[in-house]
């Protein structure tokens, strides 16, 4: 069974938002929501040694997801491949998720009701293509693939050493990595 | 606009209010049922206890995007709110069925067994209701104000206060059958606990600024120079808490009273606080930033847009 994960290689990410673009555009996303910003680190540091970073949230598709189990109607769901998702049909939007998600990737669409949230794009996923955001992505920042395919780039990356987890510490188990240059502080 | 509604608001603060004042009044009923005897509370009060639950549901319900999907809120036996809705549901039914041995009309109301186990299931779900709300914000990772036990024992305490401080207040327009010390000494007990409380939400604040981790530190600065420190150290430390205390301590029913509705209003407000205090999530590196700078729904091309 596969284990989708992501990895953002902030080096490459130049911050240009084609990713949020392309997320809304192709999920018809109302104005008012947004997957996946890139939000920018810094500039930290003294001129000449100056630093900073794009990161690309997203949701990280937990293992020990919070998301899916303070969820009361089962709607927040995580399938075997580990993409969490959200059964619109059983959402009341009782707001349990949202606020139980650290990373604050749920989004409450008020003109459904329902909390949605990014599903890694399962529907294209299903029958072999890559997420939006990944395939609009022209400085190949965001890599997309099996984590129990070891011939994969995303398993090579993230046993590389070099991938880390954002708010690793609270034991989510996020499968959304990220390589940060050692001069940027997250 | 990105912030619009996107977290829990004052529903889900009054709901924890009135579902915890019903909790406490619950586990008082089933408390001096078993352990003083029948008829000491007041009728009112026992029947007020399962409606204030009840109305406390009934908010729950409002603030959901689907409220006609209520029922959906049963279905996952692992979510605490699941939980917390079907215990809720128990203690309204516990409650108004232990209410009802109160009416001589009722051919059961002199079954002493079956009111003595409804006192117990009073008890034990009024427990539960009057906890479950701390376990739910204190299981929040990414809530740094709420992660941890402390606010389950700061939501159990305050809802026994406001339960003893509502009873006392339906003793008050409607007094208890069997007149015994203990509608005198419900203030007292209310005035001991809002001593503890004093010290224990002190302790909370503290531990928070400064045992715990930073991000707990900057969301406890709200609570002591932030913009809900004036409502939370005049409103309810001082108010909600240190007034009534004193006010209890009187032999007076009417500042007793005075007392007693200060409590209730403390209760609220102290709700209010804590989920507010919610809405600062451990905030991953750059996004306060960027999230500042999304517009809030007001601004002229958004409006222009929506037409």
């Amino acid at each position: 069974m596969a284990r989708y994960a992501m990895v953002m290689d902030t080096r490459r990410c130049i911050g240009c938002h084609s990713c949020t673009v392309a997320c809304r555009v192709h999920n018809d996303l109302p104005l008012d929501m947004i997957y996946n910003p890139v939000v920018t680190v810094g500039p930290t540091g003294v001129f000449p040694n100056v630093h900073m970073a794009h990161l690309p949230l997203i949701c990280m598709h937990c293992d020990n997801s919070p998301c899916v189990d303070a969820c009361p109607t089962g709607a927040s769901q995580q399938r075997p491949d580990g993409i969490v998702f959200v059964e619109e049909k059983k959402c009341i939007s009782c707001k349990a998720c949202v606020m139980a998600c650290p990373y604050g990737a749920r989004v409450p669409n008020h003109e459904k009701g329902t909390i949605q949230k990014c599903d890694f794009c399962k529907d294209r996923v299903d029958v072999g293509k890559l997420p939006h955001c990944v395939k609009t992505c022209h400085q190949k920042a965001r890599i997309f693939g099996d984590m129990e395919d070891e011939t994969s780039e995303v398993y090579k990356l993230v046993n590389s050493g070099h991938p880390v987890r954002l708010l690793g510490e609270l034991n989510t188990e996020p499968y959304v990595f990220y390589i940060v240059d050692s001069e940027v502080k997250l | 606009m990105s912030q619009k509604h996107d977290v829990w608001g004052w529903m889900l603060a009054v709901d924890f209010f009135f579902a915890g004042m019903g909790g406490g009044m619950l586990v008082i009923v089933g408390l001096l049922d078993l352990f003083v005897g029948e008829g000491r509370t007041s009728l009112l009060g026992n029947l007020l206890a399962p409606v204030f639950i009840g109305m406390g549901s009934a908010l729950l319900i409002l603030e959901l995007g689907r409220p006609f999907q209520a029922l959906r809120v049963f279905v996952n036996p692992k979510a605490i709110l699941t939980a917390g809705a079907w215990f809720m549901s128990f203690a309204i039914t516990f409650g108004l069925v232990y209410a009802s041995f109160g009416f001589d009309m009722f051919f059961w109301s002199k079954w002493v067994l079956a009111r003595q186990i409804l006192a117990v299931l009073c008890l034990v779900t009024g427990l539960v209701v009057a906890t479950y709300p701390g376990i739910l914000l204190g299981r929040h990772k990414g809530r740094p104000f709420w992660h941890g036990p402390g606010i389950m024992i700061l939501f159990l305490l305050s809802s026994l206060v406001t339960g003893a401080a509502a009873h006392s207040l339906c003793g008050f327009f409607y007094p208890p059958s069997t007149l015994s010390d203990v509608l005198g000494n419900l203030p007292k007990l209310t005035a001991g606990l809002l001593a503890v409380q004093l010290l224990l939400w002190f302790g909370y604040i503290w531990v928070k600024k400064s045992g715990g981790t930073t991000a707990e530190a900057i969301a406890t600065q709200r609570w002591i120079k932030g913009d809900i420190s004036s409502s939370f150290q005049f409103g309810f430390l001082l108010f909600g808490t240190l007034v009534p205390l004193v006010l209890s301590l009187f032999s007076s029913q009417g500042a007793q009273a005075a007392g007693a509705a200060l409590v209730l209003l403390g209760g609220v407000l102290m709700r209010m606080l804590v989920v507010r205090g919610g809405e600062d999530r451990t905030w991953l590196p750059g996004e306060q930033k960027y999230r500042s700078r999304l517009p809030k729904g007001d601004e002229v091309f958004l409006k222009a847009w929506n037409k």
